[in-house]
């Protein structure tokens, strides 16, 4: 710190002393920001408090390992809490909507950064942005409307299927995995790609063999924020990944997730099954948390 | 300069010639067919120039796609009883929700914004990124902004509904909305107080202004345009969120009268409309409506960004 | 180049309407052979009361084994997303409430006789199930909420119920209360929630009755029938409702009353040659014991 600096920093705090309002406020300024702590601290507090005591009562194992889901609706007792299938069935959709949303965002983030003619990139952002700002819910019909009957019709099956929510949740990151992408390309040097050109490299080669890998940590960013994006993603994916609690034999059978069967039963749920579920909550909570520190992780790196 | 120098004094230097720029031909301008032959001739690039193009057009096809289909659905079944102002089973109303939505959506601003405005005025004039109180809030701010809206949902449920007590209800509504969007709100005020150039601050203390002075009267205005965008991007969360808002602000159809009563916004009114299966023509009808006023919102962030948006 | 720059456009434009065009046309004409192969069987959320009624009469539920609809069914938590998967899909079976059934799938006999309102109220079409409303027994008295309840069984309510396609209480049932004279002077607020089955049902008794009672509120939840008893039994709702008979361990808290008569309706696509069904089939294909179309025509010869 130069000596300027600290010369403005004491003058400042010499004028706090002296006027009361600036110290007010400054005090405001401090709690406003505790209040992302204490909001954060809260929400782990409630949720985990509600999910602890159930996970105890099912066992941690036994609610992560085992497969069968049938939970008490008569109050009676008993009730199975197995949260296997909606895991396995989170990640399967998770690494489809990946499949799908990832190579076709990426390619087009390289088009928008290095190809697009700047009156066709007037239409082609505010187009991606569209498809950002359309809600989940409608996502949900479009998809129940138009890809269950195109996925049954011409894979198979039933329709409501991993790779039916796979392919709508991959147009719904597509927007994520664009804009993140292409800001790290557009950051890029405009000296490398010169470099690759004036070393005899084609066009296509200069941008994806030096550029994109000098933006990789851009581009991972987005990656794993499109992650997340699915992880979390409720409405659309209870209205088209089928929804059975069954351990899944191909792309073309449904599963349910763990967002979806939070909003399918807690509606009624009751004592030990609402438990369970915001124990589903808890699980979900701690995956958002991995990858966030992930993220944090990649952005350190980079610097 | 050299020359310059090397000239007598009170001699003008010569004036070039005036080139007509228009009529250069470039040699190094490739032709489209020129383009073609070298791609044929590396047919790796050729390969990848192509799936470029391909993921452009997919990408521009899906949304075309998606927005001209809601179109078809729900255009015909746009009636003008649909914007009546009460609610009743016949009319099936989207005016009450359209009202709720807005109310709700300006009460989480009111709330948020100067929370998240005064979060980041912290975390950018009065906190060293190296504090570990800051580190602190950072992560808290990125978790807050990657927790899935149905967590946010339970969340409300368990906190704001039942042990607040304020059941289903506006207030439990504009709460776990409030959450939703600080991070946005603070990100983005971050970022426009981050580009505000520092000779600014030099300048407002050398006058002899205060620290808060400084923020209020020359700092906030000169970040206008970053902070409002921000703010039309929390409005349009706000307006197309779903599962968060079913456990706490409920479906009640009517217009909510109060803060502690239900009432439903319009993508949750939506759901329940397709839901039953006796009004799917008049659900899609909502959603045209949804997606206009999302987009109006988009067009407001973008159109208020470009404008007020001024380089150092 | 602005040309070219015109014509993609242009044909992206003409791409993304012919794809949208395309996907509307296809909705009509889909599925247009005859159910062939598996069946896709599509079932409801444990918690709605069309799902507990339908596995009671049908006999999918039993007293040791409890509820045995196969995991591997389509499960949705929505009348319409049966309604749409039916209609879309060939090989599908699914059952809905009666009130909601429209004319994009095909409703059929069970056990010879056909879902009609005429025939639960004959008491020939086995698959029905009351609506029920509940309140809490240690409820303080309520004006509104008795007054409501008078008004939904009086001659009035009851025609509401037969108007809107669902089976009203026979005449001279000693729970009709004949004509309805509001009260002066109520006013006041309820809630009313619970099942999405009788919500549509509800929400025209809560028209009427508030256009008869200016000062009264009633305001309407929707979730299911489970929510509905449990936030009655609590006190967050005055009156929930249920589209299934109240369980053994809800009634012991909950004064539960049947509001009307409603018919659960077992559809298949439109295509399906199938038009009967029996009781025992139904069961057999809810529980994974009959697999394919083939079987179950098999079997109706």
């Amino acid at each position: 710190m130069t000596e300027e600096v600290m010369q403005e920093e004491r003058a400042v705090r010499r004028q706090a002393r002296v006027d009361p309002k600036e110290l007010i406020m400054k005090i405001v300024f401090i709690v406003a920001a505790i209040v992302f702590i204490v909001a954060v601290v809260t929400i782990c507090v409630f949720i985990f408090a509600q999910a602890v005591p159930a996970l105890k009562e099912i066992g941690l194992f036994k609610f992560l390992f085992t497969t069968t889901w049938k939970p008490d609706t008569s109050g009676a007792g008993g009730g199975e809490y197995g949260i296997a299938t909606m895991i396995v069935g989170s990640c399967y959709i998770t690494a489809g909507a990946l499949i799908v949303g990832v190579p076709i965002g990426f390619l087009t983030a390289v088009f928008m950064a290095r190809y697009c003619p700047k009156p066709l990139y007037k239409v082609m952002k505010p187009m991606t942005n569209i498809l950002a700002g359309i809600p989940s819910i409608v996502y949900g019909y479009f998809g129940v409307q138009v890809i269950v009957p195109f996925v049954r019709e011409n894979f198979g099956g039933y329709g409501f299927s991993i790779l039916t929510a796979s392919i709508v949740l991959g147009i719904m990151i597509l927007p994520t995995i664009i804009s993140v992408s292409e800001n790290a390309i557009r950051a890029v040097p405009k000296s490398y790609f010169e470099g690759a050109v004036a070393l005899g490299a084609t066009k296509e080669r200069a941008i994806l063999l030096t550029e994109v890998p000098a933006a990789k940590s851009g581009i991972v960013t987005s990656v794993i924020l499109g992650l997340g994006r699915v992880i979390g993603e409720t409405m659309a994916v209870v209205m088209l990944c089928g929804n059975q609690t069954v351990l899944p034999d191909s792309v073309l059978d449904g599963v349910r997730t763990m967002t979806a069967n939070i909003v399918l039963e807690l509606g009624y749920a009751t004592d030990l099954h609402r438990g369970a579920l915001i124990a589903t909550a808890a699980v979900l909570f701690v995956f958002i948390l991995v990858i966030t520190l992930l993220v944090s992780l990649i952005r350190k790196k980079a610097k | 300069m050299e020359n310059a120098k090397a000239l007598p004094l009170g001699k003008e230097p010569e004036k070039e010639p005036e080139i007509d720029v228009s009529k250069i031909v470039a040699i190094n301008r490739q032709s489209l067919t020129d383009k073609l032959r070298a791609y044929c001739k590396k047919p790796f690039s050729l390969v990848l120039v192509i799936l470029v193009l391909c993921a452009a057009l997919l990408t521009a096809a899906a949304v075309i796609f998606i927005v001209v289909y809601t179109i078809i659905q729900g255009l015909p079944n746009l009636k003008g009883s649909l914007f009546a102002w009460e609610y009743n089973s016949d009319n099936v109303s989207m005016m009450p929700a359209i009202i709720n939505t807005l109310f709700l959506a300006v009460m989480t601003l009111v709330i948020a914004v100067p929370i998240g405005v005064f979060a980041a005025i912290f975390m950018v004039e009065y906190a060293k990124s190296t504090n570990v109180f800051v580190k602190i809030v950072r992560m808290a701010a990125e978790t807050l902004s990657g927790i899935p809206s149905i967590v946010f949902g339970i969340f409300g449920m368990i906190f704001f509904v039942e042990v607040v007590g304020w059941g289903f209800s506006m207030l439990a509504g504009i709460f776990t909305m409030v959450l939703m969007v600080l991070p946005l709100i603070m990100r983005t005020t971050e970022e426009a107080l981050l580009a505000v150039p520092d000779s600014f601050r030099e300048g407002s203390y050398a006058l002899g202004a205060g620290k808060l002075r400084t923020i209020f009267v020359i700092l906030l205005p000169a970040a206008l345009s970053g902070i409002i965008s921000g703010i039309i991007l929390a409005l349009g969360r706000v307006v197309g969120e779903t599962a968060a808002l079913i456990y706490t602000a409920g479906s009640s159809r009517k217009l909510a009268a109060g803060f502690l009563q239900s009432g439903e916004t319009l993508s949750i009114h939506m759901y329940f409309l397709a839901n039953e299966g006796l009004h799917v023509g008049e659900a899609w009808a909502t959603a045209v409506v949804l997606i206009a006023l999302v987009l109006i919102i988009n067009g407001a962030a973008e159109f208020v960004g470009n404008k007020l948006k001024k380089e150092y | 180049m602005k040309k070219i720059l015109l014509a993609v456009m242009s044909l992206v434009l003409a791409c993304g309407i012919g794809f949208a065009a395309v996907g509307c046309n296809s909705e009509n004409e889909k599925g247009g052979s005859d159910a062939s192969g598996a069946i896709i069987v599509v079932s409801r959320e444990d918690g709605s009361g069309t799902r507990s009624a339908f596995i009671e009469l049908t006999g999918i539920e039993t007293d040791e084994e409890g509820d045995r609809t196969i995991e591997s069914a389509m499960f949705t938590n929505s009348t319409n997303m049966v309604l749409t998967t039916v209609a879309g899909a060939a090989d599908a079976i699914g059952y809905v409430s009666m009130g909601s059934l429209n004319s994009s799938v095909k409703a059929l006999k069970v056990d010879g006789v056909e879902a009609t309102t005429e025939n639960v109220l004959a008491g020939t079409y086995k698959l029905s199930r009351p609506f029920n409303i509940a309140y809490a027994k240690n409820a303080a008295a309520d004006p509104i909420r008795d007054d409501f309840i008078k008004f939904i069984y009086s001659d009035e309510g009851q025609q509401i119920v037969t108007d809107q396609k669902y089976i009203a209480l026979p005449e001279g049932d000693a729970q009709r209360t004949g004509a309805y004279t509001a009260p002066a002077g109520l006013s006041g607020t309820i809630t009313v929630g619970g099942s999405s089955s009788v919500s549509p049902l509800m929400e025209k008794l809560i028209e009427a009755y508030e256009a008869k009672n200016s000062g009264v509120t009633i305001d309407l939840q929707t979730s299911d029938s489970t929510a509905g008893m449990t936030n009655a039994a609590n006190g967050s709702y005055d009156i929930g409702m249920a589209s299934r008979a109240l369980k053994e361990s809800e009634s012991t808290s909950l004064n539960g009353m049947a509001i009307a008569q409603d018919g659960i309706a077992v559809i298949v696509n439109k295509n399906n040659s199938l038009s009967e069904i029996t009781m025992t089939m139904i069961c057999n294909i809810y529980i994974g014991q009959v697999t394919t179309w083939e079987q179950v025509r098999g079997d109706a010869e």
